[in-house]
């Protein structure tokens, strides 16, 4: 329900620094994704909304109160940590109602919220099991039932998924974001796994050393992703080129690379900027080798190596500018190892081309 | 191959168990049968005597009654002080923790006679924190309702409430902040979170810690002895009839000590062990009025913590220490009241009584003590800890080690002078030898415990398997990785059981003869009213283990 605004927020830990400068605006209702690398901040940050640790310096606003001073138990947040952390001395019942008993409520009160909340989430399991009786994947459930027992307003995740199994933690997701849309909850949920932020979050927050690189919804993030980091940490894999620009007409410009390939694409960079072309293995289209190469964004290659996806396959392909990965649908076409192609550049973003060097910015750190 | 190192084992692990079994075991098994193999002349005194009939039961009850008031009142302020403090140690940071936690545990390892020695002067009138506040606590005040020396439950409280701050401590890190922060989130105030969470969790390690507490409460007899005024505890009793060659109650007594133990451990020790699982013992109807109370409490619970925390440490721990100093100051050349010279330190020490004499030979004593001591058990702890460790009735093993750790000191006397001494066995007469023998009984499982700890926290047993899958045999094994990855963990359980051995008094008591050690020095020093001797030698102990425990720290570290 409430609006969240995170202002200049500073946190570290001894020499680390956790925090560095964090804003962020999360709106009334919006269900929002974190992710980045391990150690970047993206648990410090959800503590310091939840009010589990102070930041050292900046704010947070609940719709434009400050509640940086304000303790855990007046938040109006419920948490679902990611060692799940059910009471274990408690039975199912009594963890999923602690919240409305701890508040005070009447005894039908609690066992409506208790009722209600179980019913929602569909759960099954007999009430008087104890956590250690129940399969991760059950415990997960209560958890986030207790969590919702307390009437929250804002719900927040740190990898809540994370202990599961791939296939419940991808049927459980789509829950997580109906339940949070269904009840208009305000959800921050942390996660590893760019396939699962991109598939449910409204908007997706890359962090990365302790600053928010990038907020976008998650189709901003895969077309315009704002840096090198981003391109490759979306999506997984991404081939970087390095190159500058040759010709401008406007906003369009031509771009050549290292050893003379010429691509047609968008900038706003001037000319004759040292650039980073950065190309996603999906939107490389390969073809079999006619005699002449023509037509724009062309390449040819020979293909090195070939693995097999599932739906698709993926291709390393040797060209003059370096190998590129490519990734088509099964199916169509298909190519062998050793065979001759052309490859089609379909899109490509353009950078400047990092100071610190092509490495370090695409680290994973 | 094969057939050696069987040999091998089953060579190890009997050598283990019988040294274990003469050495640690038997005495207090011995006092237990005692009662029935000599159960005709415990009749006859105790219960039917000719000339006094049973008037010897009777005091026995008394005696038993005032100790059983007495450790449980005691562990009952240990409870409140306790777990607060716990609390603090485990969940607070504040700049001095380290400090206030070496300064909690040190009633566990100063000499019991000396440090009562202390408390007596800081909380009697004539000394300490009364004069200074001007009210008066004699040896014979006694606490309304439960009838029991105030004094002495002063001295129970201090010696046994470091035994339930370490239990609760301990496992208070070790369920972590998580639940806590949960709770809050939930939308619990710090208090009921306390009660519906954070006690539950912590119960069985609280109930370890008490029954800890409790057993030795019940066996305390050095700091009692010297604090007791007319006031006779079990364990006094003990030693007090053994001196008076009444045998018959005495082991009785003793042995009633050491069953009474018994049967409060074992049962507690199985339930804390077992479930963790809370039945609701309050109904829903009184629980939701409960909450609505603790969410009106006011939230200065927190202050109120840390003021019982500072209070206890301050009073319990630093006060006597620090009054025992000042009196050293003061009596220094003269009686500070009477300007009398003779009352001095100095003329106590080197006038005509030459008390400087006698405390530097039993200083000397105690030394030889506790290094043989140390040094057997040491030994006797390296050869038990793979056995223990690696055998399927290790663990029973390890549960038995820790009755000597329970037993009132005083009846563990008692044993040792019926099992080995002339009318027993008639191996080793009361003396030197009867001395180290006794301390060796408690320094074992102190140092197995060290030992064991670490055994397991360097995942040695992974190690051994490996090299004995490359051929060595049990002893190279135990030579070669077992003793050196687990020596700093036996070095500074030896070092603990050295300072214990310092300043055990309540045993060696009854089995010193015509030796003393510088604990029971003091016990005859404050009885003959030396009392500036008394200072000075307690200074002196108390100084020396504290320096024991320093290097104790840093090896740890
Ligand atoms: N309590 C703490 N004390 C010291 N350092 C901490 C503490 N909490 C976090 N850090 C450090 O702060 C940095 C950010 O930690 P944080 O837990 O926020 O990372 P994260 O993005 O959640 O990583 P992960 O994906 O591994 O959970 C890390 O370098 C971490 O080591
Ligand atoms: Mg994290």
């Amino acid at each position: 329900m409430p609006d969240i605004k995170v202002v200049d927020v500073y946190k570290r830990f001894g020499r680390i620094v956790a925090l560095d400068g964090v804003n962020l605006h999360v709106r009334d209702g919006e269900y929002v994704c974190i992710i980045g690398p391990s150690g970047s901040g993206k648990s410090t940050l959800l503590k310091i909304i939840a009010g589990i640790i102070q930041p050292d310096r900046g704010d947070v606003f609940f719709d434009d109160v400050r509640v940086t001073d304000l303790p855990l138990e007046e938040r109006g947040i419920g948490m679902v940590m990611q060692d799940i952390l059910l009471f274990p001395h408690m039975n199912l019942w009594d963890n999923v109602t602690f919240s409305p008993l701890t508040r005070g409520y009447n005894r039908e009160i609690i066992v409506n919220i208790g009722n209600e909340v179980m019913n929602l989430l569909k759960i099954r399991a007999d009430k008087k099991a104890y956590p250690s009786e129940l399969s991760r994947g059950e415990q997960q459930m209560i958890a986030l039932a207790r969590a919702l027992a307390s009437r929250p307003r804002v719900l927040l995740l740190d990898e809540p998924l994370a202990s599961l199994d791939a296939h419940a933690a991808r049927a459980l997701r789509y829950e997580l974001r109906r339940m949070v849309k269904e009840l208009g909850l305000t959800a921050i949920h942390v996660t590893h796994n760019q396939e699962e932020a991109l598939s449910i979050a409204d908007r997706v927050v890359v962090m990365r050393k302790g600053k928010i690189e990038q907020v976008g919804t998650p189709l901003e993030l895969y077309l315009m992703p704002k840096t090198p980091f981003v391109s490759r940490f979306i999506g997984g894999e991404a081939n970087f080129l390095e190159g500058h620009v040759a010709q401008k007409y406007g906003n369009k410009a031509v771009i050549e690379l290292r050893n003379g390939t010429r691509l047609c694409t968008y900038t706003h960079l001037p000319q004759g900027s040292h650039v980073l072309v950065a190309v996603r293995p999906e939107h490389i289209v390969l073809m079999k080798k006619t005699k002449e190469i023509h037509g724009e964004n062309m390449l040819e290659g020979t293909i090195e190596d070939k693995n097999f996806l599932g739906a698709c396959i993926r291709y390393v392909v040797k060209t003059k500018e370096g190998s590129l990965i490519v990734r088509m649908r099964r199916g169509v076409i298909s190519f062998r190892i050793g065979e001759d192609v052309a490859l089609r550049l379909d899109k490509v973003v353009i950078f400047e081309y990092p100071k610190e060097g092509l490495l370090k910015a695409i680290a994973y750190e | 191959m094969l057939r050696r190192s069987f040999l091998h084992n089953v060579l190890l692990a009997l050598g283990a168990i019988s040294l274990l079994t003469v050495l640690v075991f038997l005495p207090s098994f011995y006092l237990l049968t005692f009662i029935f193999t000599r159960w005709d002349e415990i009749y006859n005194e105790i219960f039917a005597h000719p000339l006094i009939g049973d008037t010897y039961w009777k005091e026995i009850g008394r005696y038993l009654s005032l100790s059983l008031r007495l450790a449980l009142t005691t562990i009952l302020i240990d409870l409140i002080i306790g777990v607060p403090l716990a609390y603090l140690l485990s969940r607070g940071s504040f700049p001095g923790k380290s400090l206030l936690e070496d300064l909690t545990m040190l009633p566990l390892v100063i000499p019991t006679s000396g440090f009562g020695f202390a408390t007596m002067l800081a909380w009697t009138a004539s000394y300490g924190l009364p004069a200074i506040l001007g009210f008066d606590i004699k040896v014979d005040t006694l606490v309304p309702m439960v009838n029991v020396p105030l004094l002495m439950l002063i001295i129970h409280v201090a010696l046994t409430f470091p035994y339930v701050v370490k239990t609760v401590c301990g496992a208070l890190r070790d369920i972590g902040k998580s639940y806590e922060i949960i709770a809050s989130s939930l939308g619990s105030k710090p208090i009921t979170t306390f009660r519906k969470i954070t006690m539950p969790l912590i119960v069985p390690s609280l109930l370890s810690g008490l029954v800890l507490a409790f057993a030795r409460s019940l066996g305390e007899t050095g700091a009692t002895m010297i604090v007791a005024g007319v006031s006779t505890t079990a364990p006094i009793a003990v030693v007090k009839w053994e001196f008076e060659n009444k045998l018959a109650p005495a082991a009785f007594l003793g042995a009633l000590l050491v069953g009474i133990s018994l049967a409060i451990i074992v049962p507690i020790e199985y339930l804390a062990s077992s479930s963790r699982r809370a039945r609701r013992l309050i109904p829903l109807g009184v629980e939701v009025l409960l909450v609505r109370w603790e969410r009106k409490a006011p939230g200065r619970l927190r202050l109120f913590r840390d003021i019982i925390s500072l209070l206890s440490i301050a009073l319990l721990v630093l006060l006597p220490i620090a009054v025992l100093a000042y009196n050293a100051m003061i009596y220094w050349r003269q009686d500070p009241y009477t300007g009398r010279m003779e009352g001095g330190i100095l003329y106590q020490l080197y006038g005509p009584a030459r008390y400087i004499d006698v405390i530097a030979k039993s200083m000397m004593t105690s030394l030889i003590v506790s290094s043989l001591a140390t040094l057997i058990s040491t030994y006797v702890a390296m050869i038990s800890i793979p056995v223990i460790a690696r055998s399927g009735y290790g663990r029973l093993l390890r549960i038995m080690l820790k009755v000597p750790l329970v037993i009132p000191t005083s009846a563990l006397g008692l044993a040792m002078i019926l099992l080995w001494g002339p009318r027993g066995l008639g191996l080793v007469p009361p003396g030197l030898w009867l001395i180290v023998l006794t301390h060796v009984v408690f320094s074992v499982p102190v140092i197995v415990e060290t030992g064991l700890a670490s055994y397991f926290e360097t995942n040695l047993p992974l190690y051994e398997d490996t090299a004995r899958s490359l051929g060595a045999t049990p002893y190279d094994v135990m030579e070669t990785i077992t003793i050196p990855m687990i020596r700093r963990g036996i070095i500074a359980g030896s070092l603990l059981a050295f300072t214990h051995s310092l300043g055990e008094t309540g045993a060696t008591f009854i089995v010193m003869g015509d030796h003393t050690t510088v604990s029971t020095l003091i016990v005859n020093l404050v009885e003959s009213l030396a009392i500036p001797a008394s200072i000075f030698a307690s200074l002196v102990l108390i100084l020396t283990s504290i320096v024991f425990i320093v290097i104790i720290r840093h090896l740890i570290e």
